[in-house]
């Protein structure tokens, strides 16, 4: 219960803020240089990393909401439970230690890429009706040809790109740390997971 | 520059001044409707009868019609290729080369954009009409804490700025010589050095954030009041539990009715 | 209204204390100006008075703090808020985000406080207009020149009417324009006799225009302390990395050269070195 309390301080609370202005401000960055990634989920991963699960899931809650005023909202409202499970992800692995070696920053975001595939396809499947409105879908109707349901055309496509987005997401992560000096990185409520 | 309030259309109207509340009600009432009650045509016809009435009262309907359209297009559009071209089997309307269009696909497909026009249109109309400190506001009488907020605002203001100053560093680097288009590669390596800098800036005043909210008082426990006042009245009110009831009248009608022929036979 | 007794203070990893064995009293009402190099400790002195030494940076603090009545070092953060308001030198930062109008940026704390709402309405027309800025009222924060910016900053905790103000380097990132704006309107604070204010400062030519009294630290010490007209001109001033203001150099200048022969009292100010070269 204290611990929940000093997770979201103040400082917690604009740490979260901030998480969400990275997320949407690097999801345009990435389609301004038209790069075949979404990146809208360092600052989630960031801030699950150094304030723990319960604010990191926040952040991506609240950041999906905050994305679909600013973008589509059917690309976003719907997967706000992905969003969700990426932060309190980023703060488990935290947690275990593994935000401290760069090959495992790697490997949790694969594994976070394969979890956000399985959430996001019967998500896109029954909210969406199998469709992302984006050029994705050619993939999801490649799967369709072959004779595959909604549901796991949906997996495969989210498999083809989430684990490389995670994991590339991660590593941002991995060098924003690394840049960051103790004296700024020990007002997080739990700094001591990543130094 | 004036005052930015987001996705806000200041205009003077009925809808505009309705407690935040009423409209999520409604709102949500419509979105339960078209969503769960069958049919190809559902979605369409709550957005004819519950939509578009409101947004012509509130005087959106030209921002709702736009700003639908262009969210529901490409997924009208991946529909109609996934779900008409590729469903596995049904009725064949048209053959184009190798590919089919089925009957079967192209109804789903048409539901489908349907309740996406639905969610889209019932987000914008909230947030046409709505100031996002009335919204917040709202919330915080059904309990939200105020650090959520705190979040939610100043994100909404903070977000364009952010992105001012990475377009300017986008520039920036550009005028160096920094690759930003050209290939795959050249482009991804250019998002580092034109990224960090802004990241790591914008953790860094983390700090000094935290520290103006404490001075005014932000981490105080206890009663707090607000200079912005929400109009409501007993009508509103009984009216959102009226909403209320009726959305869950439909979710469990549609559930009994789904379950039970299964039970019963 | 202030009262430090030996306060030492080390940052978290810190070997070096940032303030060592620092004492100090200052009545209510005075206007006192704490001056000193970069890296004297004079924003560790303000977040001291403000609590945020040692509640937000933790470290290690000794001695006694005590401000406004209350215990720094065993009250909370949320119980300090409200007896001592800070700004600071970052306009930008200062702005929550979380409202969209001056006035409303300055009602924020209020509403915290949970200020009924008749007489927040009372006290913000009054601090706008104090602050110069009635015209603004209606605008974005965002919209502001830095110097309104500040000036909006620091009427949003004059507003919550803390018995003790504390401002670091309010106008170090402001341009000459806008230091100016905030410079009238702290003179305009020093003239109104009800807050005590400590100001951290390096520009000296203001200070001394509207200090009572004038604290130089070096290396977290107090190594000076006095009437401004006395402190600036010492000839100390430079051994601590402070450039004494242009007035006292100018005299000085003209005393090394012959010109005068009365080294008594230098000037600080515009108007003293007026009288000095009559
Ligand atoms: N957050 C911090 N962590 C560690 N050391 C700090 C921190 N802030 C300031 N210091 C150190 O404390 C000393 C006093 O700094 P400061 O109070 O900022 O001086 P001034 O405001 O007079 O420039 C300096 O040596 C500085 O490096
Ligand atoms: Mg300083």
């Amino acid at each position: 219960m204290d611990r929940l309390k000093s997770d979201f301080s103040t400082v917690g609370i604009v740490l979260m803020g901030v998480g969400i202005v990275i997320n949407i401000a690097m999801g345009r960055i990435v389609t301004t240089l038209s790069l075949p990634l979404y990146l809208d989920s360092i600052g989630t991963i960031f801030v699950g990393a150094v304030a723990g699960p319960w604010v990191g899931a926040l952040a991506g809650i609240i950041s999906n909401l905050i994305a679909a005023f600013f973008g589509n909202p059917a690309n976003f409202l719907p997967y706000i439970p992905v969003a969700a499970i990426i932060g309190f992800m980023a703060g488990l692995f935290s947690r275990y230690g593994w935000f401290k070696l760069w090959w495992k920053f790697i490997l949790a975001g694969v594994i976070t890429g394969v979890v956000a595939a399985l959430i996001s396809a019967p998500i896109t499947a029954y909210v969406n009706s199998g469709v992302v409105g984006t050029g994705m879908d050619a993939l999801t109707a490649a799967f369709r040809g072959m004779g595959m349901s909604t549901l796991q055309a949906n997996f495969l496509q989210g498999l083809s790109t989430d684990p490389l987005d995670k994991s590339i997401s991660y590593l941002l992560v991995y060098s924003i740390i690394q840049a960051l000096p103790n004296r700024y990185l020990d007002r997080f409520p739990r700094a001591e997971y990543v130094r | 520059m004036t005052v930015n309030y987001g996705l806000y259309v200041p205009k003077q109207s009925g809808i505009h001044s309705l407690h935040p509340l009423t409209k999520l009600a409604y709102l949500g009432f419509c979105l339960a409707v078209s969503w769960v009650i069958p049919g190809t045509w559902t979605p369409y016809l709550v957005f004819l009868l519950g939509i578009v009435p409101l947004s012509a009262l509130g005087q959106v309907l030209p921002n709702i019609l736009s700003g639908a359209f262009k969210a529901v297009l490409p997924f009208a559009i991946s529909l109609f290729v996934v779900q008409g071209f590729f469903w596995p089997e049904g009725t064949v309307l048209q053959q184009i080369g190798p590919f089919s269009l089925k009957e079967e696909g192209l109804f789903f497909a048409i539901r489908g954009a349907g309740r996406i026009l639905m969610a889209v249109s019932t987000f914008l109309l909230l947030s046409y009409t709505t100031r996002p400190d009335e919204l917040t506001l709202a919330l915080g009488q059904l309990g939200v804490p105020n650090s959520i907020a705190y979040v939610i605002l100043s994100t909404l203001q903070i977000i364009p700025r952010f992105q001012t100053k990475a377009t300017t560093i986008l520039d920036a680097q550009r005028s160096r010589g920094l690759e930003t288009e050209g290939s795959l590669r050249v482009r991804a390596r250019a998002l580092l050095p034109l990224v960090l800098p802004l990241l790591l800036s914008s953790i860094v005043d983390i700090e000094e954030r935290a520290i103006a909210l404490e001075v005014r008082a932000f981490g105080r426990q206890g009663p707090k009041t607000s200079l912005l006042v929400l109009h409501d009245t007993p009508w509103q009110r009984l009216l959102r539990w009226l909403l209320l009831l009726a959305a869950l009248g439909v979710i469990v009608w549609r559930i009994y009715a789904a379950l039970a022929p299964r039970f019963l036979s | 209204m202030i009262h430090l007794r030996d306060v030492t203070y080390f940052y978290p990893r810190a070997t070096v204390p940032a303030l060592a064995g620092l004492s100090l009293d200052v009545p209510a009402g005075q206007f006192c100006a704490v001056i000193g190099a970069n890296g004297a400790g004079k924003s560790t002195l303000c977040y001291t008075l403000a609590g945020f030494v040692p509640h937000f940076y933790r470290g290690k603090l000794t001695g006694q703090v005590e401000v406004a009545g209350v215990d720094v070092p065993a009250a909370s953060l949320a119980a300090i808020a409200g007896q001592v308001g800070l700004v600071f030198a970052n306009p930008f930062n200062q702005i929550t985000g979380a409202r969209f109008t001056v006035r409303e940026e300055i009602a924020f704390g209020l509403e915290n406080l949970g200020v009924p709402l008749d007489e927040m309405r009372a006290r913000i027309d009054d601090i706008l207009s104090f602050a110069k800025l009635t015209e603004l009222a209606e605008r974005s924060p965002f919209a502001l020149s830095g110097g309104q910016q500040q000036r909006l900053a620091i009427a949003s905790v004059l507003v919550m009417r803390p018995p003790l103000v504390v401002l670091d380097e309010p106008t170090s990132q402001l341009d000459p324009i806008g230091s100016k704006e905030v410079f009238a309107v702290l003179r305009d604070l020093a003239a109104t006799d009800e807050a005590t204010v400590v100001l951290a400062e390096q520009k000296l030519e203001w200070v001394a225009v509207f200090a009572d009294r004038v604290i130089v630290l070096h290396e977290g010490r107090i190594v000076a302390d006095g009437p401004p007209g006395d402190v600036l001109a010492s000839g100390d001033l430079t051994q601590y990395g402070l450039q004494p203001t242009r007035y006292t150099q100018a005299a000085r200048a003209a005393l090394a050269a012959g010109l005068r022969r009365d080294s008594a009292e230098l000037p600080v100010t515009l108007e003293e070195a007026v009288e000095y070269f009559k």
